[in-house]
């Protein structure tokens, strides 16, 4: 759908896909994912473009990058920074570690272990993190685009669920269509370092405020509802979905509204999302995509008229 | 709760058949029911929607009602209705015809009986408008009393027809609780079904009380069966006499004896009366203790019917003639209803007493003294006024009638018709047949409320959209399970093109309507957007169009309405 007064967020999006080809739906729903807040996973093979799209999402905000590859020796002092001492003051210093980045890239999130996962995950939820009895706030955009290979389980932890939960959105971004792989092939791609930045970091807190701010009609509410009931019906394949899971339906289908140029949510935001923010939460972060057929199943299964 | 209402409000209709206590009825029913709803769906009081649930479950009842209504036995009428059994207080009519204690008449314009006439052409004359209903026989020298219980000799009036075939019906009536326990006719004809009796006295009496509006109907009587009862010979009863009660109206009767023949009595009479110089007042005030006749014979000479029947057939009685008073309704207003057909209208206020004398060689026959009286005889004015709101009053007691007809006509006999029809001998199937249609009821009922579910319920916008879509769906375009509207019109759009412009504005009226943030213009402003907008008006003008060869005009044909 074009249109003469194209939101601002279009030209991002064209921008960022520039840089990854052929992923349009991906690059839309990460740019969604950190409108409304949330956090992502993406789950893929190695050499996709996982990096490439962080990277691109930091750069095109202006927001500081970090990454951080989790290894089954990585401590959870080593993210969220330790208190050292400094002879000169005779007093101890807080050095922050990665975490206090505003775009954390954690890759391999599933090879650190359990109380790693668990640490990054709290500062995630939390937005601070507690060292030695003080808090220490993390940056306020902060978005964290954790990887894990879902193919290769050896030696790994995977996520459990109630940890799943915390990430809004889980992504497959998949091999590029043959054009699109063509033209990467043929280096007429943009670099993310070429990006540039479009937006500030300021830009991106007031598109999260105005996102929160969606208008949500009582009919789509409603529907929303009715999907949240539908996946709690006894019988039906999958987990059901939480409150949270409800909440963060709710706030990515507000921010596909928002990229899509509106001002109020219909039907087909929440639909637009549905897979991203419901497929990990139905099936329970098994191995081996299930390429959304329990959120299609969901879907199909609730009237979208409205 | 709604189930125990509903039957509530069915025995209070089987009780007040009238036509404005069913719709009072309904309309408690509608709203107590809107009010049930109200406390279930737990919902604001959004009074439309209410209302429209409930109007739609009482449709769902409808077909199971008149199962019932068809099938179930009758109730009899309760004959100890407290409130109903008040007597002459309701018709102005008593047993007892006492004129002299009556200080003035009120007018009362409640209605008393309506009659009307199958037979075809208008009511009778307007001088032969007499309708009886109590016969006084038995004189106390100041009051005429209805001696109490039948007269044995009427028995040969109830005789079954000789042809065995009813004649046509000449007086159809519908009369108001009166608590007589005889009802209005004519006096001829006779009277059809067991329920009414004729008595020899000419009176049309019931088995017990009327505390119930009641329909009768009088079938034309063949011949020498007709108003056999004029026929009956006089009883010593109704030579019956108080002597020295009124001393000067027994010399006045004295005079009257001595002329050989009753019928030269009977004229000697109305010269008196006529040369009298009585007057007809509806307020002459009581008469005393004593003597009562002669004071109002010989002093007061004023007075209404009462007082001009009872001292007319006393004298008659005193002069040798046999006679009695006879009480009833005279006149009527003729309506000419809309729709209801034609009736005449009786009003408690028409009550009326005359006189019957027995002549030899003519029987019973009615005299009106109160006609001789110089311009006094009309009966009270009519009260339902003229102008639009006696036009729009009879018009309502019109209507009344037809329910009434409606309501009482469908009686056990008729029932009992149906289902002789229906089962002819193997009544033993009635049970299966009522719980077989009860089934039916229930399950058509059903499935109304159902389909009315699936027509959007409550919510205009929805109910709406399904208008279009439905039109869709005529032509095999449906939306697949869980499709949004958006998608779905897009997909509609890709096999008819032609629609283009109208699917997309669909979409957006409904999609603003639903989903963007309220506006000043509120619902109603939507809802009527999206009629403008509904796919079955734009597609037959769009067909209109093209059948012209217009072509697509766009937006500037847009239908204005």
């Amino acid at each position: 759908m074009t249109r003469p007064d194209r939101p601002p967020l279009a030209e991002l999006t064209d921008a960022i896909g520039r840089v990854l080809l052929g992923k349009e739906h991906a690059v839309r729903l990460a740019l969604a994912c950190l409108l409304a807040r949330g956090h992502l996973l993406i789950e893929d093979l190695p050499g996709v473009g996982k990096s490439t799209l962080a990277e691109a999402l930091a750069r095109s905000f202006g927001l500081e990058f970090r990454r951080v590859s989790f290894t089954s020796d990585l401590l959870p002092a080593d993210l969220t920074g330790v208190n050292v001492f400094e002879p000169a003051e005779a007093r101890f210093r807080f050095r922050p570690g990665p975490l206090f980045s505003q775009v954390l890239l954690a890759d391999e999130i599933n090879r650190a272990s359990p109380r790693t996962q668990s640490a990054l995950l709290e500062a995630m939820a939390a937005g601070r993190v507690s060292v030695d009895g003080t808090s220490h706030p993390l940056p306020e955009p902060f978005l964290v685009i954790a990887t894990q290979n879902g193919l290769d389980q050896g030696g790994t932890a995977p996520l459990p669920e109630s940890q799943l939960d915390r990430f809004l959105m889980r992504l497959n971004l998949g091999f590029p269509p043959r054009e699109a792989e063509r033209a990467l092939l043929a280096g007429e791609g943009t670099s993310s370092e070429a990006l540039g930045q479009r937006l500030s970091p300021a830009d991106l807190l007031a598109l999260q405020e105005r996102c929160s701010h969606q208008h949500v009609s009582p009919a789509l509410l409603d529907y929303v509802l009715d999907l949240l009931a539908r996946s709690r019906e006894p019988g039906r394949a999958g987990l059901p979905l939480s409150p949270r899971a409800g909440l963060g339906l709710l706030a990515a289908a507000r921010a596909w509204s928002l990229i899509e140029g509106r001002n109020h949510v219909i039907p087909d935001d929440v639909q637009a999302v549905a897979a991203a923010v419901c497929e990990h939460r139905l099936d329970g972060g098994q191995p081996g995509a299930t390429a959304g057929e329990r959120s299609s199943a969901l879907l199909a299964g609730v009237d979208g008229l409205r | 709760m709604a189930v125990l209402q509903l039957v509530g409000a069915g025995l209070q209709a089987a009780l007040l058949p009238d036509l404005a206590p069913s719709l009072l009825q309904g309309a408690t029913v509608l709203t107590a029911l809107a009010g049930l709803l109200a406390l279930e769906v737990g919902e604001g009081p959004d009074w439309r929607s209410l209302l429209h649930r409930s109007v739609s479950v009482l449709l769902a009842a409808l077909p199971m009602a008149l199962v019932l209504l068809l099938l179930v036995p009758r109730l009899g009428p309760f004959a100890a209705l407290p409130g109903l059994e008040g007597g002459a207080a309701l018709t102005g009519l008593n047993d007892n015809l006492d004129p002299g204690g009556i200080a003035a008449l009120a007018d009362d314009p409640g209605p008393a009986a309506r009659v009307s006439f199958p037979a075809g052409g208008g009511p009778p004359p307007e001088n032969q408008r007499y309708w009886r209903v109590l016969v006084h026989d038995r004189f106390d020298g100041r009051q005429w009393l209805a001696a109490p219980g039948a007269r044995r000799d009427g028995a040969a009036l109830n005789a079954a027809p000789a042809a065995g075939e009813p004649g046509s019906l000449q007086e159809l009536w519908l009369s108001e609780p009166s608590g007589l326990t005889t009802v209005h006719w004519s006096g001829s004809g006779r009277p059809v079904g067991e329920a009414l009796r004729q008595d020899g006295r000419g009176e049309l009496r019931l088995r017990a009380p009327s505390g119930q509006r009641r329909m009768y109907a009088i079938a034309a009587a063949a011949g020498a069966e007709n108003g056999l009862w004029r026929r009956l010979p006089p009883r010593p009863l109704d030579l019956q006499l108080a002597p020295g009660r009124n001393p000067r109206l027994e010399a006045l009767a004295a005079d009257w004896a001595r002329l050989p023949a009753p019928q030269q009595r009977l004229a000697a009479a109305e010269a008196w009366f006529r040369s009298q110089g009585f007057r007809y007042t509806r307020s002459p005030g009581t008469l005393p203790e004593q003597a009562p006749l002669d004071a109002f014979l010989f002093e007061q000479r004023a007075g209404f019917c009462g007082h001009f029947a009872g001292a007319f057939s006393a004298l008659m009685r005193q002069a040798g003639v046999p006679a009695r008073v006879v009480s009833g309704y005279r006149g009527g207003t003729w309506v000419t209803a809309i729709g209801g057909g034609s009736y005449l209208d009786l009003r408690r206020s028409d009550a009326h007493a005359w006189s019957e004398v027995w002549l030899p060689d003519r029987g019973w026959l009615r005299v009106d003294p109160s006609a001789w009286v110089a311009a006094g005889a009309a009966p009270a004015p009519s009260l339902a006024g003229a102008g639009a709101l006696g036009w729009l009053q009879r018009q309502w007691w019109g209507v009344d009638l037809a329910w009434s007809r409606l309501w009482l006509g469908f009686d056990r006999r008729s029932q009992e018709a149906l289902l002789e029809r229906l089962l002819g001998e193997r009544r033993e199937l009635v049970g299966a047949l009522v719980l077989a249609l009860v089934a039916l009821g229930l399950a058509a009922g059903l499935s109304l409320l159902g389909w009315l579910g699936r027509r959007g319920g409550s919510d205009p916008l929805r109910r709406e959209l399904e208008r279009s879509l439905a039109l869709l769906a005529r032509q095999g375009l449906a939306p697949a399970p869980g499709e949004t509207l958006p998608r779905f019109l897009a997909r509609v759009q890709g096999q008819r093109p032609a629609l283009a412009e109208d699917l997309a504005a669909l979409a957006e009226a409904y999609g603003t309507a639903r989903f963007a943030p309220p506006r000043s213009g509120s619902n109603a402003a939507d809802l009527r957007e999206l009629r403008r907008r509904r796919l079955g008006r734009q597609l037959r003008h769009r067909n209109a169009r093209t059948g012209n060869g217009a072509g697509h005009a766009g937006q500037a044909s847009e239908p204005t309405d």
